[in-house]
Parts: C-alpha cells; sequence; structure tokens
C-alpha cells in the first residue's frame, strides 16, 4: 500500500513538504515573495493598491522626517523652488503696483477724498487707492486640458460675449507652446499673461489643466493668488478625471461651478458721496469762536500801529491816547499843511465810528512845512526847483527878474527863526533869450543830419528862417523839430531837393531801383558799396549800368564779387560738387563723366559694400532723372572694405579680433585649427593683390585634454532596424552615455571660449529608394535629437542632417543590407 | 466630447484645402502656405455621439528638421496627406507620421492621396495604394476641389477616434 503511495503520489508528496518547509521558514518565505513583488504590484488593481499602500507611505514620510528633515527637503526643493520664486516675484509686482498707484493719487482731489475714506474706515491709504483704482471684471475662465489644449470647461460672465470657446483654447495652447518652442523656455515656466488692448488674459498652470481667466481692466495682482486657488481646489477634487480626460467632460460637471466662483470677480467704479454735512456741521462752531478771539487781539493790535505811524508824522504831535471798552481817545496838535489823522485812518481796518480825538493848529518850523508853505505863496515857475538841503531850503534854475525880486522879500521874512532860504542860484532869465536858444540847438542837431545841408538860417523879431538843400531819403526836417520846444508856427522854412551822395543814400536808392534777388547782399565797405553772392546774368548787367552811371561823382559800386548763376550753371556745380563727393568715397572709382544737353553720365567702378551711388544723390540738388550712371562692380583692396569681406566669408569666432594696422589687418586670438588654416590660405590668396592679411599672431585653441573624449563621441554609433526611424532598447545605453559625454564636452569646450556643437547624420541602408532612404535618414537623426535632448543635451547645440545611403560605413552587400550602415553618427564643430 | 486632430504632410499638399472643404464646403485655387497653425473645429454626428473634431492644420514641412512635433502632443488622431501628382510627398507623410508616433505613440490615422482630380498628372501607381493596403491602413483618393471623399475619409478618422 505504501508503496503504491509512493509510486503514485511520491512526487506530489515531496513537492508539498518542500513548500509546506518554505512557509514555516521566515528567512526563506521572504526571498520568495521579494522575488514577485514588484510584479504583483504592477498586476495590482492601481485604486486598491493604492489604497492599501496609502497608510504604510504615509508613515514612513513621517519617520523619515523624524529622522532627517534633509533628505525630504531635498527630494521636493525642485518642486518647491519654481513655485516660490514665481509668488515673490509676485509679491514684489503686487508692492510696485500699490506704490505707483499711491504716488499717482496722492495730490489729487480724489486722493484727499481717499486719505479721509481711510481715516473713516481704518485700512491703509494704499488699499483705498488700490480699491478705487483697480477697476476691472474677470469676464470670462477657460479649463484647458495642458496636453491636447481641448477645452475642460468654460464660464463667462453676464453678458460678456466671446468667438466658439473651444477654438479659443486650441488657439491658446498654440500659443503656448508657440513660445516655450521659440525661446527654448523651460517646461515649469509658461506664459502667464497676455495683453489685447483692454483685455488681459491670466493664465495659471497646474499639472491636468491650465486655468485661463480673461479680465477686461486693470486687476490687481492678487487675482494671481485667487485664480491659482481655484486651480488647485479643481485639481484636488478632480485630479483622475484630469489626468484620464480624452476629450469627454462628462466626469467633469461640478468644475464649472468652481470656475464660477472667477468670473463673479469684479471691482467696479464705486460711487460714494462725500459726507459734506458732517464737514459743514463742525465748520459752523468752529468758525465763530475762533473769529471772535482772534477779531478783538487784532483791533487792539491795529489801534497801536494808527497811533505809532501819527508819531513819526511831521507836522503831527500826539499828547495822550488811551483805549477804553472798545473804544480808542487822542488828543494832540498838528499843522494845517500836515496829513489829516482821519484821513490815515482808511486802511488801517480800525472802525472810524469808535475813535475820539482832539486836534489843535499850529504852523510847525520844519522845512518840509516851510517848504510848502513858500510853494505856495510864491508859486515859483516851472524852470525853477525848490529843494532842502541840510534843513535849508534853496532854490534853483532860471527865473524872470520879478519872481526874483519876490523871493528875496519871502528869505528876508524867513531869517527871524525859520530855516535859511537860498535863492542865490536862480539865473535871470527873459523868455526871448530862452527861445533863441532852443532855436539853435535845433539848427546845430539838422546840420549832423546826413543828406540835409543848412544853407542859411536866422532870426528876426520872434521869428525863425532857415534856407537849405534835402535828400528825400532823408529825416523830415519839421518832425525833428518836436521836442525842441520850439514853436512851429513861428519856424520858415524852405528846402530845395537834392540827391544825396554819400553812400548810405546811394545804397538806399540802389535797392529800391535794382531790387537785388535774395541771393545777393550790398553792404558799404570804407565808403564804397559792394555787392556779394550770386545772381542770374541779367541782373548782373542791370547793376554793371547803375556801376557806370555811378562812376561820375558818386561812390564807386563793386560789382566783382557777385558770380553769375544761370540755373545750367548752377546745375553743373551741383553735378561737379557730386562728382567729387563721390572721388572721395572709399570703394568707389569714377572713370569718366561728362555733361551734355544737360544731363550728366558719368561712369566707373564700385565695389558692392561701398555707399550706393544712387542714395549719395540724395541732398544735392542734382535732378536723378537726369543722371546717368553705369557702375561695373570690382572688389577694393582698401583694407576696410577686405575686413568687411573676411568677417562675411569667414566668419571669424569670438575669440578672434580683426584689426586694421598701417594699411595692414591683423588677426589676433586664439581658434580651432581648422579655422586658422581657412585664415592662412585667405591671407595667400590676399597676397598675390597685394594685401597684407598677418595671421602669424593667432594661436590655436588648446582642448588637447579633450581629444580623447572627442574620439570616443566621434566613434559612437546609433543603429536601428530595418525600416525603423526609433532605435531598439538595446541602444538606450548608449544613448545615455552618449548623453553623458556631449554635455561634459560642450562644458568644456565653453570653458575654453568655443561652442561646439554636434552634427547628428542619419544614415540608411541602401534597400529600397532613395526618396525613401534619405527621409529616413533625417527622420532616424531627428529621432536621436530628441532622444538626446530628452536626456538634458541642449538643442541648440544638435545639428541634424540625413545623408541617406551616400556616406556608408561600410561597403554595401546590396542583397541584404548592412546592419551596420543603419545607423547615426556624430561629429564635432567648434566655433 | 472633443478630439484633437493634426493634419500632417508636405506643403502645399492641400492640407489647408481640404480642411475648408470638409468645415466650410469651398474651394479655392489661390495657394496662401499656412505659417504656424491654424485651428478650426467641426462637429460630426456619428450614429451614437456627436464629435467635435479640434483640426490642427499645421505648416507643411519638406524638411523634417523644421517640424514642430510638439503641436502634435495630446492629438488622437492624424490626417496624413499626399499630394498625387507628386510622389515624393508620400515619403514625406510618412516620415511626419514616424516621428509624431516616435515622440506620442501610435495612433489612429487616415491616409489621403490629394487632387485626385488632376488624374493626367497623377503619379502613383495603383499597386502601391493597394500594397499600403494591405497592411490595413485606411486609405483614400480625395479632392478638395470636388470634395470627392472628403466627408468620408474626415468620419472614418472620427469613429476611429472615438472607439
Ligand atoms: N486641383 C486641385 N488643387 C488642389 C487640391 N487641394 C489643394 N489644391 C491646391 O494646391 C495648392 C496648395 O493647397 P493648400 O491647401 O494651401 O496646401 P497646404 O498643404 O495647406 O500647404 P502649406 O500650408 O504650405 O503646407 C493650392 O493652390 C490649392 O488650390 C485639389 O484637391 N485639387
Ligand atoms: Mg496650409
Amino acid at each position: 500500500m505504501e508503496t503504491l503511495r509512493q509510486l503514485l503520489v511520491g512526487r506530489e508528496i515531496s513537492e508539498l513538504s518542500r513548500v509546506t518547509h518554505l512557509l514555516d521558514e521566515p528567512e526563506q518565505l521572504a526571498t520568495a515573495v521579494g522575488g514577485v513583488l514588484p510584479s504583483a504590484a504592477a498586476r495590482a488593481h492601481h485604486a486598491q493598491l493604492g489604497e492599501a499602500l496609502a497608510p504604510a507611505v504615509e508613515r514612513a514620510v513621517q519617520r523619515s522626517i523624524q529622522k532627517s528633515p534633509r533628505t525630504l527637503t531635498d527630494i521636493l526643493y525642485p518642486v518647491f523652488l519654481p513655485a516660490i520664486r514665481k509668488s515673490i516675484g509676485e509679491k514684489i509686482d503686487q508692492t510696485f503696483q500699490s506704490l505707483n498707484e499711491t504716488l499717482r493719487h496722492i495730490f489729487t482731489w480724489h486722493g484727499l477724498k481717499w486719505r479721509f475714506e481711510s481715516w473713516r474706515t481704518g485700512a491703509s491709504f494704499s488699499e483705498v487707492v488700490l480699491k478705487h483704482s483697480l477697476v476691472y471684471r474677470v469676464e470670462h475662465v477657460f479649463l484647458i486640458n495642458r496636453n491636447s489644449g481641448l477645452l475642460i470647461a468654460h464660464v463667462t460672465a453676464d453678458n460678456a460675449t466671446s468667438e466658439d470657446p473651444q477654438l479659443i483654447s486650441s488657439m491658446l495652447s498654440a500659443i503656448q507652446d508657440f513660445v516655450k518652442d521659440s525661446f527654448n523656455e523651460k517646461e515649469q515656466s509658461s506664459l502667464d499673461t497676455i495683453r489685447f488692448g483692454e483685455l488681459r488674459l491670466w493664465s495659471e498652470v497646474g499639472p491636468f489643466a491650465t486655468l485661463v481667466a480673461v479680465i477686461r481692466g486693470n486687476p490687481p495682482e492678487e487675482l494671481h493668488e485667487i485664480v491659482r486657488d481655484v486651480l488647485l481646489r479643481i485639481h484636488d477634487e478632480f485630479s483622475q478625471a484630469l489626468e484620464q480626460f480624452d476629450g469627454d467632460s462628462s466626469q467633469l460637471i461640478g468644475v464649472e461651478t468652481q470656475l464660477q466662483t472667477c468670473v463673479e470677480l469684479k471691482q467696479e467704479d464705486s460711487n460714494q458721496g462725500f459726507p459734506w454735512l458732517v464737514v459743514a456741521a463742525v465748520l459752523l462752531i468752529l468758525i465763530p469762536a475762533g473769529g471772535w478771539f482772534f477779531l478783538s487781539w487784532q483791533s487792539g493790535q491795529r489801534w497801536q500801529a494808527y497811533v505809532s505811524r501819527l508819531g513819526t508824522q511831521p507836522g503831527i504831535i500826539v499828547a495822550e491816547q488811551k483805549v477804553r471798552d472798545g473804544q480808542f481817545y487822542i488828543v494832540g496838535l498838528r499843522d494845517p499843511l500836515a496829513a489829516d489823522p482821519q484821513a490815515l485812518l482808511s486802511g488801517t481796518q480800525v472802525d472810524p465810528a469808535r475813535v475820539h480825538s482832539q486836534w489843535q493848529f499850529y504852523q510847525s518850523l520844519e522845512p518840509e512845512f516851510v517848504l510848502k508853505r513858500l510853494t505856495a505863496s510864491l508859486a515859483p515857475p516851472d524852470s525853477v526847483r525848490l529843494s532842502i538841503v541840510n534843513d535849508r531850503i534853496v532854490a534853483e534854475g532860471e527865473a524872470t527878474a520879478t519872481w526874483i525880486n519876490r523871493a528875496r522879500a519871502a528869505a528876508r521874512q524867513l531869517s527871524a527863526g525859520g530855516p535859511e532860504f537860498d535863492i542865490s542860484r536862480v539865473r535871470d532869465v527873459s523868455p526871448e533869450e530862452r527861445e533863441a536858444e532852443r532855436w539853435q540847438a535845433y539848427v546845430s542837431r539838422l546840420g549832423t543830419q546826413p543828406g540835409i545841408i543848412v544853407a542859411e538860417q536866422k532870426v528876426r523879431d520872434g521869428q525863425f528862417y532857415i534856407v537849405g538843400l534835402r535828400d528825400p531819403l532823408a529825416a523830415d526836417p519839421q518832425a525833428l523839430l518836436s521836442g525842441t520846444q520850439v514853436d512851429p508856427a513861428r519856424v520858415h522854412s524852405q528846402w530845395q531837393f537834392y540827391q544825396s551822395l554819400e553812400p548810405e543814400f546811394v545804397l538806399k536808392r540802389l535797392m529800391a531801383s535794382l531790387t537785388p534777388p535774395k541771393s545777393v547782399r550790398l553792404s558799404i565797405v570804407e565808403d564804397r558799396i559792394v555787392a556779394e553772392g550770386e545772381a542770374p546774368d541779367t541782373w548782373i548787367d542791370r547793376a554793371r549800368a547803375a556801376a557806370r552811371q555811378l562812376s561820375a561823382g558818386g561812390p564807386e559800386f563793386d560789382i566783382s564779387k557777385v558770380r553769375d548763376v544761370s540755373p545750367q550753371a548752377r546745375a553743373a556745380e551741383h553735378w561737379q560738387h557730386y562728382v567729387s563727393r563721390l572721388e572721395a568715397q572709399p570703394g568707389i572709382i569714377v572713370a569718366q563723366q561728362t555733361t551734355r544737353g544737360g544731363h550728366f553720365y558719368i561712369s566707373g567702378l564700385r565695389d558692392p559694400l561701398a555707399a550706393d551711388p544712387q542714395a549719395l544723390l540724395s541732398g544735392t540738388q542734382v535732378d536723378p532723372a537726369r543722371v546717368h550712371s553705369q557702375w561695373q562692380f570690382y572688389q577694393s583692396l582698401d583694407p576696410k572694405f577686405v575686413v568687411k569681406r573676411l568677417m562675411a566669408s569667414l566668419t571669424p569666432p569670438k575669440s578672434v579680433q580683426l584689426s586694421i594696422v598701417q594699411d595692414r589687418i591683423v588677426v589676433v586670438g586664439e581658434a580651432p585649427a581648422a579655422w586658422i588654416n581657412r585664415a592662412r590660405a585667405a591671407a595667400q590668396q590676399l597676397s598675390a593683390d597685394g594685401v597684407a592679411l598677418d595671421v602669424s599672431q593667432l594661436r590655436e585653441l588648446s582642448l588637447a585634454e579633450l581629444n580623447h573624449l572627442r574620439e570616443a563621441i566621434q566613434a559612437t554609433d546609433i543603429f536601428f532596424y530595418s525600416g525603423k526611424a526609433v532605435p531598439g532598447p538595446e541602444q538606450m545605453p548608449v544613448l545615455d552615455r552618449l548623453a553623458d559625454q556631449l554635455k561634459e564636452f560642450a562644458q568644456n569646450a565653453r570653458k575654453s571660449g568655443v561652442t561646439a556643437r554636434f552634427m547628428l547624420t542619419g544614415h540608411s541602408d541602401a534597400t529600397g529608394r532613395e526618396t525613401a532612404n534619405v527621409s529616413i535618414s533625417a527622420a532616424r537623426a531627428e529621432t536621436v535629437r530628441a532622444l538626446l535632448n530628452k536626456r538634458g543635451v541642449a538643442p541648440d547645440l544638435l545639428l541634424v542632417r540625413g545623408a541617406g545611403t551616400f556616406e556608408p560605413a561600410v561597403p554595401e552587400n546590396s542583397r541584404t543590407g548592412s546592419s551596420t550602415n543603419r545607423r547615426v553618427s556624430v561629429t564635432i564643430n567648434l566655433e | 466630447m472633443q478630439k484633437k486632430i493634426c493634419m500632417l504632410g508636405g506643403f502645399a499638399v492641400g492640407k489647408t484645402s481640404l480642411v475648408r472643404r470638409f468645415v466650410q464646403s469651398i474651394f479655392s485655387d489661390t495657394y496662401l502656405t499656412t505659417v504656424g497653425v491654424k485651428i478650426d473645429k467641426k462637429s460630426v454626428a456619428l450614429p451614437d455621439k456627436t464629435v467635435d473634431l479640434i483640426l490642427w492644420d499645421l505648416a507643411g514641412e519638406d524638411d523634417i528638421g523644421s517640424f514642430r512635433v510638439s503641436n502634435v502632443r495630446g492629438a488622437t488622431g492624424l490626417v496624413l496627406v499626399v499630394d498625387g501628382t507628386r510622389a515624393a510627398t508620400l515619403a514625406v507623410a510618412l516620415t511626419l507620421r514616424e516621428r509624431a508616433e516616435a515622440e506620442f505613440g501610435a495612433m489612429p490615422f487616415v491616409l489621403l492621396f490629394n487632387k485626385s482630380d488632376l488624374a493626367d498628372r497623377w503619379a502613383i501607381s495603383d499597386s502601391e495604394i493597394n500594397e499600403l493596403r494591405q497592411l490595413g491602413w485606411q486609405i483614400y483618393l480625395t479632392s478638395a476641389l470636388s470634395g470627392e471623399n472628403v466627408d468620408d475619409a474626415f468620419r472614418q478618422l472620427a469613429s476611429m477616434v472615438t472607439k
């Protein structure tokens, strides 16, 4: 029986005991489960596995933080840093915005109103300013799938309109992609503000969806935070549905209510009234009380000012003054000629009704009062001036004998006690004498006038007679009378006209008769009349005739300095000017030029880099329509041009400088060997033309330590299966290593001042048609570029070309095609 | 339900014209090359549902190097367009598809041989087309000028991307 059992199930029994043994031994069990755990986890239902692992993972993270917070910080650092940076940036923007607004409003009427509001509500001034000046409304909100640009949800404010939201959403994401591609932006950052006039588009980017708010007006920076919060909440609530979004929004119905909170955001121009009533009431109470105190103090001050002013008045003596019960009393003496105390009150704002004054008259002997009394009693003529000199009264001037006698009598009377009256300086003059004096002054003035010749003059019986010659262009003798105090009615004059030959009159007459053109200037030089400038020949003929006429006795008229410019002559001059300008241009050689029948012909050589002869015409006043030019291009050997050409043809690296030293072109700096060879070849070529290009100071870039790395890179090939543009998985380690080498090489090259670029050349085998081969080879290079880019090699360092079958690695055995030739190779270019 | 579809093909093969024919039912023979991306939308009613096709008409590139793959991100289907009068545009369309799939994985597509009205200048042999059909590909001979097969091709793709 036992034997039978052994025979039938012996194998199972031993198997069973092995398994039992395995389950009992924890060591062995652990090893066995460990072997299958990863693939078991991969196969488990995602949601359930997540549920099961969540508590354990949470505890593990907690422990890890307790043990060493650094580890987790390091892991999360790259995630937090951009967010922190962005939020700091916004905070700064926010501060600036509030500062700007505050400054703008600080001195306006609004500013005062808002200060009052800030005082009333206890909010800071800048908050109040922002509240009023940032008027905006969120009109649309789009929630856009980040991956495909498809619209997830869209909400509009009341009465805002827009084009098809689905189209807009796709276009927005196309723009975002475009910006990211064009400016090589990193994945994290994105275009977050677009402006179209009044409208602003603000976008917030989340892991799965982008939220775009369309805002009209001037929103505050805090709005960014609000919008970001909404986006965060949406991601929290719908993260799974968002991640799996495939164009079907039915899973995301609730999103719209969240978006609704965004479009309700607005700040409209609030129009709160200013509290006029409160202010008016306060003013009504304050004004009368203050006013009363102020007025009573002020009226006392004014009275004192009035009294001390009276004290300083000559001819007024204040004996007594006092103030009682708001009334003012004053007693004193005054000269009748002194200022009237009553009149002095006006302008002092002291109320005259409350002033009670008592004045006694007396005669003051102060000199100014005596002077006034003398002026009243003696009535001196206009020609006499009375004044006070050191307390004496002095009379000066001219007067008739009778007046002098009366003055002398008054002086005697005053001598008893009063001030002295001195009349010794008054000259005795009768009217006739004075008039004759004035007439003589007038006549001598006439004598000095150019163009007037006085022949005879005399005075008889109070009448004045004068005879002479005058030029019609000279001053009018009648007009000269005014201001001389000679009575015109008593002047009898007889003037003969004549033509004065004094240069200034001749000049005036020439100006009137010849009417010279603007380009001619006439002037007087040492009694000669000189004409200078340009004029047509007809005018010059007329001027010459006039000069001949003048030659008999008149001043010389010199027209030798007027150039003859008839239009043709002028045009020819302009043309010559243009030609000489051309000749002075480097890189332009004028071979021939003529003028014929009003047309200009020119031929010559020009360097393509020289100034354009056509462009040089502008500003020369030569009519381009009449210029016929024929230019042959040539290469100028002027060093300046040679340098320009070299810059274009050799494209020297940044580390090299070209300069001109004494007609030689000197190249200095460091460059890759290949470039130095090209420069040498150019130097040889140029020396045949007689231009010296000195390359002796060029040094080869020392990249010796990189040679090893360069060889390793250039020996690397990525291989492909037949007809495939994507390399097989076994090539991934090769790509990983290549990416590291490229990065290291690029970095080291940059340190030595050169840019290394890597040319990825795709190749294909010879099976199939050549066009297909070329495009698959290009596609292979493209794919490798994308794969290297994913591994962190900067895309602008990677160049791509497809060589098709033209550059096989091994000669092709045409039947099977060669797997060695289906590859992408790498070569390094240094710039 | 919305789906993003990309039009891929060499330059001047008729991508823009096909979209215009399909969306607005018009054709014009003046050629204005597309710069960057042009986006259009058309709703297609299928037996069981309605799909909004968001059509991204990309600039045609014969030089694969300047092709902007990023525009294809998130697309669920491709319309590959070949100009039936220029044989070389077939290789271009296929290479573009390979590039897109290398970046974003395989996705449904239809292959259109366009300008079928220009029979006298036709440059693709029937045997070549049949060979491709053998691979199980959806292939149409279309004309944006006459409208032939244009609706059918887009409808076919619409039903493929909603499966
Ligand atoms: N006869 C004919 N001409 C067509 C057809 N489709 C397009 N064309 C013409 O082909 C030219 C190019 O058409 P487009 O639609 O602009 O080509 P595209 O592929 O968008 O070109 P790009 O935007 O430059 O890549 C235009 O002149 C069209 O009129 C067609 O079916 N038949
Ligand atoms: Mg187009």
